[in-house]
């Protein structure tokens, strides 16, 4: 009689055990998200990458797919919630919120801005000041590098109008060495490197090496961050919170071990030299620097990047380092006291120089526009 | 007399449907801009969207009387016209030369044609920005973006028009000892005029396309510059009034070539009724 009940009972049992299974499985599945990141895959991205790949965003059950596009994309797309999360530059975040979408950065990333105009090492352009008359490219009037240009140019009395701006798309390593311009506002991180390794060359036209014209220098400007959209910060603060931990700790990392960065970059930038004897030399480096640097000073950090580089750079060419080279640079401007921490400061010159511009007509709550509750170790101290 | 009576009678009808036929031809553009129109709206009242992703007709019809009046429309409508008439003026004669030349040489076919496959199946946003290094940003690369994508459907048309000349009337013309330039001008050019005029068609389009994908690579001016500006400036109904005023000079192009068309070849239309 029972055993009659139990084989009565066995497939509703069968099922219910099923759906159960099912139902915990999709618990543990993680969860997905896309990422939003401009430009396209390059080793300036590596904190993203090595979180990914040491499986940060993973024990936070969060499954990251990566997503390249221009910024005013990004933007919309996170303050629509067809994205929640993205690396957005912050004038980006004034300009948007000041035209109804409601994003938020949660995490600064960059704490120097990144912008700069490279001039030719050994010509007339010494200072900002000398840049009056001159043709400067640019590679649009709008933008990261169309702020940084205008704050650069009012920090040192002049205006757009004394100079002889030209748009030069993202060919800025080309045109100048091609001497179409004589100066260009380029990615501090990025371009003077490519530049000086063509003048080296004897590639670069009359230039023979470069100097750089940083805007860091004369104005504090807001560069980019990790952003989201309020909804997300209201309903989801503890994914935000996720999210903005897992890059911590990957940013973290690529700054105590470039060389582990570089390797763990090289399944995400197909562009990065990857000789054997190259991987062979990065490999020995991350091993010597793993947990060596681990909670090191911004000193120790940079004397040890610049030992590798020193080192490297006796086994290597300048071409097969060029990437390392940009990603110790980004290192420099990543590098913080308070990593992720914004400045209040800084939002209020970015926003100045913002309606300079033109770009916003009226100041708008800048207290609305960032938060750094969710940068850790900043939560406590804030609230 | 009974039949003469459901003749007229049938005739009227049939006048009468024609007429309606032709009214309501003449107003379905009007109808399907409406629908657009319609469609857009009730999107907009769904809120499929956020507004800012999305903006109403009636914004956008705002923010084009805004920079009409200011004039920044025009200004930026001014550059791309230039760079786009002067790179459609270069790539048509080319083409047409170049279109010539080939019908009349296999050798120079054989020559020219890997290359000239290469560079219509390459988009020209591929290589754009080369054309900015290479010719600098001002408008020459512009005019150069415009030209390359005008130039290959008035090649491939010209040399398809001009190898179309039947072989009877070219033979007629030899026995009758017509010079060259007779050949030229009463049998080829006559013949290929339709096929030339349809690839005008096609590239006047084109045109807009190659101004606006070179100033979207680097531009301070232009409208394919408005819609980069807007876009960084999260002014989304700006962005549309850029793209429909592109789309209203691409039809225009179009509509110009069609009238074009009509004048040069108004034999053809008395041979069709």
């Amino acid at each position: 009689m029972l055993r009659r009940s139990f084989a009565r009972f066995l497939p509703v049992l069968l099922t219910l055990a099923m759906l159960t299974g099912a139902a915990l499985r999709a618990q543990d599945a993680p969860r997905s998200i896309t990422f939003f990141l401009t430009f396209i895959p390059n080793i300036q991205f590596s904190p993203v990458y090595v979180a990914i790949e040491k499986g940060y965003f993973a024990e936070a059950g969060l499954d990251i797919t990566l997503e390249h596009g221009d910024e005013p994309d990004g933007v919309n797309l996170i303050a629509a919630g067809e994205r929640l999360f993205g690396m957005i530059s912050g004038e980006q975040v004034i300009t948007a919120r000041a035209n109804s979408r409601p994003v938020r950065f949660v995490y600064e990333w960059f704490q120097a801005y990144p912008v700069g105009v490279v001039v030719s090492g050994d010509g007339t352009i010494k200072s900002a000041a000398d840049l009056r008359g001159h043709k400067i490219g640019i590679p649009g009037p709008f933008g990261a590098s169309y702020s940084g240009l205008i704050a650069l140019l009012t920090a040192n009395g002049l205006t757009e109008q004394d100079i002889q701006l030209e748009s030069i798309g993202f060919n800025a390593p080309q045109v100048f060495c091609a001497g179409a311009v004589e100066a260009s506002v380029i990615y501090v991180n990025n371009e003077p490197i490519q530049i000086g390794n063509l003048a080296a060359r004897g590639e670069c036209g009359d230039v023979h090496g470069v100097s750089v014209l940083n805007v860091a220098d004369f104005a504090d400007m807001v560069s980019n961050g990790i952003i989201t959209n309020e909804d997300t910060i209201a309903s989801e603060p503890e994914l935000v919170a996720q999210v903005v931990e897992a890059f911590h700790r990957g940013l973290s990392d690529v700054i105590a071990n470039p060389a582990e960065a570089y390797l763990l970059s090289l399944g995400y930038v197909e562009s990065l030299p990857r000789s054997e004897a190259l991987i062979d030399a990065l490999e020995s480096a991350a091993a010597a620097q793993s947990g060596a640097l681990e909670g090191g000073t911004a000193e120790e950090n940079a004397a040890a990047r610049g030992a590798l580089l020193t080192d490297l750079r006796t086994r290597f060419d300048a071409a097969d380092l060029l990437q390392l080279e940009i990603l110790s640079s980004s290192i420099d401007l990543w590098e913080a006291p308070r990593l992720g921490y914004s400045d209040p400061e800084s939002w209020q010159v970015t926003q100045d120089t913002l309606i300079q511009m033109g770009v916003i007509d009226v100041p708008i709550d800048l207290s609305a526009a960032y938060t750094n509750d969710f940068v850790p170790g900043e939560a406590e101290s804030s609230s | 007399m009974q039949l003469q009576l459901v003749s007229r009678s049938i005739s009227k009808q049939s006048g009468q449907k024609s007429a309606w036929r032709i009214s309501v031809r003449r107003i379905a553009p009007y109808l399907g801009i409406a629908l657009i129109l319609i469609v857009w709206q009730a999107v907009v009242w769904m809120k499929v969207y956020p507004e800012f992703i999305i903006p109403s007709p009636l914004s956008v019809a705002e923010r084009f009387v805004e920079v009409v009046q200011d004039g920044r429309l025009w200004m930026h409508t001014r550059t791309t016209l230039s760079q786009m008439l002067v790179g459609f003026g270069i790539g048509t004669v080319s083409g047409v030369v170049v279109g010539y030349c080939i019908a009349k040489s296999r050798f120079l076919e054989d020559v020219l044609s890997p290359l000239l496959v290469a560079m219509q199946s390459t988009p020209i946003v591929a290589y754009a920005p080369l054309l900015v290094i290479w010719f600098g940003s001002g408008p020459t690369s512009k005019i150069i973006t415009s030209a390359l994508i005008v130039f290959f459907p008035l090649l491939l048309n010209t040399a398809v028009g001009i190898r179309a000349v039947p072989a009877a009337q070219r033979e007629l013309l030899e026995s009758m000892s017509a010079s060259r330039w007779q050949f030229f001008y009463l049998l080829e050019i006559p013949t290929a005029l339709p096929v030339i005029l349809g690839g005008l068609k096609v590239s006047a389009t084109l045109a807009v396309i190659g101004a606006v994908v070179g100033e979207f690579i680097s531009a301070d001016s232009g409208l394919g510059y408005l819609v980069n500006r807007a876009r960084y400036d999260y002014d989304t109904p700006l962005v549309m009034v850029a793209i429909v005023s592109l789309a209203v000079i691409a039809r225009l192009m179009y509509g110009s070539i069609a009238f074009l068309e009509h004048r040069m070849l108004y034999w053809r239309t008395y041979a069709d009724q």
